[in-house]
């Protein structure tokens, strides 16, 4: 094991072990059900605000819907649990493909549109796909809500723990996160953000932008839904409410005060918005204005968010990609 | 002959269109002026609304005094929030800068924070139910004319509304503001050259757009006698499809699609349940962004 190794693979063990042993034992001594709630809260909404980052700070199309897809993941998976008996093992990849398909269809027609007008379209989807949750009731049981009663069941072992959830959500949100990192510091990742800088010079380059930007899309609303479906087995209850336009612009918000373009920064953004109005919690339910706070002052102060995106990618090559650093053994340029 | 029916649903459609018309054009004047969408403009109505019944519960002044109150306080609304959301984000006058990506979403997400913040200290101050209104100001007074039945206030929404776009229309033909306005939409550049003082411009634009929306709030507010701290979102999404339909920056076009707008979604009501309302205005935005991203009535314009 060379030092490098052990170099880069320090800060990935670091989080690891916080996330794995740490927090776990905190949570244990604590034993308190509303911890358990804001973590995991904090752990899908990093998830949401990374998946938010790639296709709004990294392939730079805004869009103001995010909450939708999110919420047609939780709908998916807390209809198939409780409808139709269809368990975690197979209801959470089919909420994450079933948001995937709908972004497929929504974003046929709306790719062609840039900068303020896309924006405007993903609002106006995020509130149709919120009208359909909330009015077709026959299906979606309208606003009552829908509740899941079943705990998540691995491969027939049913995991119903406070501590067995918890580790189900931190495994499946580490990995698509890490997905999502592997794609964003790729080629791929410089191809999605030559689209942000210019997409006419992209295209005339030869990259094909509309494909890259509906994949982007897709790629995003599928970590969306799977998101979704997390946020219906952790909390067993959901209703159209948590999925309206406030949510999706408390997403964006989380990208906007992290940085546009940084995948750490997102995370940082969405622990800063979760746990801050929690830790006020005893002023009053001050969430959304602090949420329009922090936006405000990030936007004016420091516009390039608390983790801008040149620090971020400066802070991964270091920490995450070995590929970069001064390695006989590996390729010396270019991402792997 | 047609059925009352339709006629009816028809007055409704054209109380709505106006309403809509109202804020599209205060969207319409902003976005032609900084070429940015001002998402507060919904929180502006909210906030007509709240000035207009807080006005009746202190003194219960006449309604034209209600209207003027409404009105001073849409302008101070629109002053304010230029200067907090916008101002802070026009540092450089030259074209680029001004027609810049990372400009436009600034203001975007900067008055999109403002919107929430006033929503929500709305929500803090009066709770988030339905504010009670003295009776006697509602405007829904029923008034027979044959077959139909209209409502005083569709008659006094129509009439405040045509009063308020004929001096819209007035003030930019004719006034040296609707000029300095009309010169900096064109070019701003442009217009600074000329010795126009574009800040001045864009901050009574501000406050004329403002205006139009706080009195269609407070007009829709004693319309329906609900005012609640989340009313401003919804007629501003519609009043931007209206925008969007009439072609951005055409104020007659604005005015034709917010009425198109409003019947659409009046009429919409007789072939399904009202709950699916809202779904019409999401598709008419979805259709003209797609197949018509012109606009209806627009000029040619950049790419959208």
């Amino acid at each position: 094991m060379s030092k490098d190794f052990i170099q880069s693979a320090g800060l990935k063990l670091v989080i690891l072990a916080v996330l794995f042993v740490a927090l776990p034992l905190l949570l244990v001594s604590l034993d308190k059900g509303y911890i358990y709630q804001v973590v995991m809260l904090a752990l899908i909404f990093s998830l949401l605000a990374v998946s938010l980052q790639l296709v709004t700070g990294i392939a730079g199309l805004l869009h103001l819907g995010h909450a939708a897809f999110y919420g047609v993941g939780a709908y998916i998976a807390a209809l198939a649990g409780a409808d139709y008996g269809i368990g975690f093992t197979l209801g959470l990849p089919l909420a994450g493909l079933g948001a995937a398909a709908i972004a497929f269809v929504v974003a046929l027609p709306t790719m062609r549109l840039v900068s303020i007008y896309f924006a405007v379209a993903t609002l106006g989807i995020g509130q149709m796909i919120f009208l359909v949750l909330q009015n077709w009731v026959e299906v979606t049981k309208g606003p009552n809500g829908v509740s899941l009663f079943s705990g998540i069941d691995l491969f027939g072992y049913t995991v119903d723990s406070e501590l067995g959830i918890y580790f189900v959500v931190a495994t499946i949100v580490c990995i698509s996160i890490w997905v999502i990192h592997r794609l964003s510091h790729s080629y791929y990742g410089n191809a999605l953000r030559s689209l942000r800088e210019d997409d006419q010079c992209a295209d005339a380059m030869g990259i094909n932008t509309v494909r890259l930007k509906i994949e982007s899309f897709m790629i995003s609303s599928f970590f969306a839904g799977i998101a979704g479906a997390l946020w219906a087995y952790t909390t067993g209850y959901i209703s159209p409410v948590d999925f309206d336009f406030a949510e999706s612009i408390l997403i964006l918000a989380m990208v906007v005060v992290g940085g546009l373009g940084s995948i750490p920064g997102a995370i940082i953004g969405a622990l800063l918005l979760i746990l801050l109005p929690e830790a006020l919690r005893g002023v009053g339910d001050m969430r959304n204005i602090i949420v329009g706070f922090v936006l405000f002052f990030s936007i004016l102060f420091l516009p390039k968010g608390l983790f801008g995106e040149v620090p971020a990618l400066n802070f991964i090559r270091r920490q995450m990609g070995a590929a970069w650093q001064d390695n006989p053994d590996k390729q010396k340029v270019g991402w792997k | 002959m047609i059925d009352p029916y339709y006629l009816q649903q028809l007055t409704i459609g054209i109380s709505l269109g106006m309403v809509y018309a109202l804020m599209a054009i205060g969207f319409t004047l902003i976005f032609g002026v900084l070429n940015v969408v001002n998402f507060a403009h919904g929180e502006v109505y909210t906030i007509g609304a709240f000035a207009g019944i807080m006005a009746i519960a202190a003194f219960g002044p006449p309604f034209l005094v209600i209207v003027f109150i409404v009105l001073a306080v849409g302008a101070l609304a629109g002053f304010g929030l230029e200067r907090l959301a916008f101002r802070p984000f026009r540092r450089f006058s030259d074209e680029a800068s001004l027609k810049s990506r990372a400009m436009r979403e600034a203001t975007l997400m900067s008055s999109l924070a403002m919107s929430i913040i006033a929503r929500e200290a709305m929500e803090l101050l009066f709770g988030s139910e339905f504010q009670t209104i003295d009776i006697s100001y509602l405007i829904n007074k029923p008034i027979e004319l044959g077959p139909v039945t209209i409502v005083n206030g569709d008659i006094i929404i129509f009439v405040v509304s045509v009063l308020m776009l004929g001096g819209l229309q007035w003030l930019l033909k004719y006034s040296s503001i609707g000029l300095s306005i009309r010169a900096v939409s064109n070019n701003p550049l442009g217009a600074k050259y000329v010795g126009i003082n574009t800040d001045r411009t864009i901050v009574l634009t501000f406050v004329i757009g403002s205006m139009m929306g706080a009195l269609a709030g407070i007009l829709v507010g004693l319309y329906y006698g609900a005012v609640f701290p989340s009313m401003g979102f919804i007629p501003g999404v519609k009043a931007f499809v209206a925008m969007v339909m009439g072609g951005l920056s055409s104020i007659p076009g604005a005015v034709i699609a917010a009425l198109v707008l409003g019947v659409a979604e009046s009429m919409s009501t007789t072939f399904v349940s009202s709950v699916w309302a809202d779904m019409v205005a999401y598709l008419f935005l979805i259709v003209t962004l797609v197949f018509f991203p012109q606009g209806l009535f627009g000029a040619r314009r950049e790419r959208v």
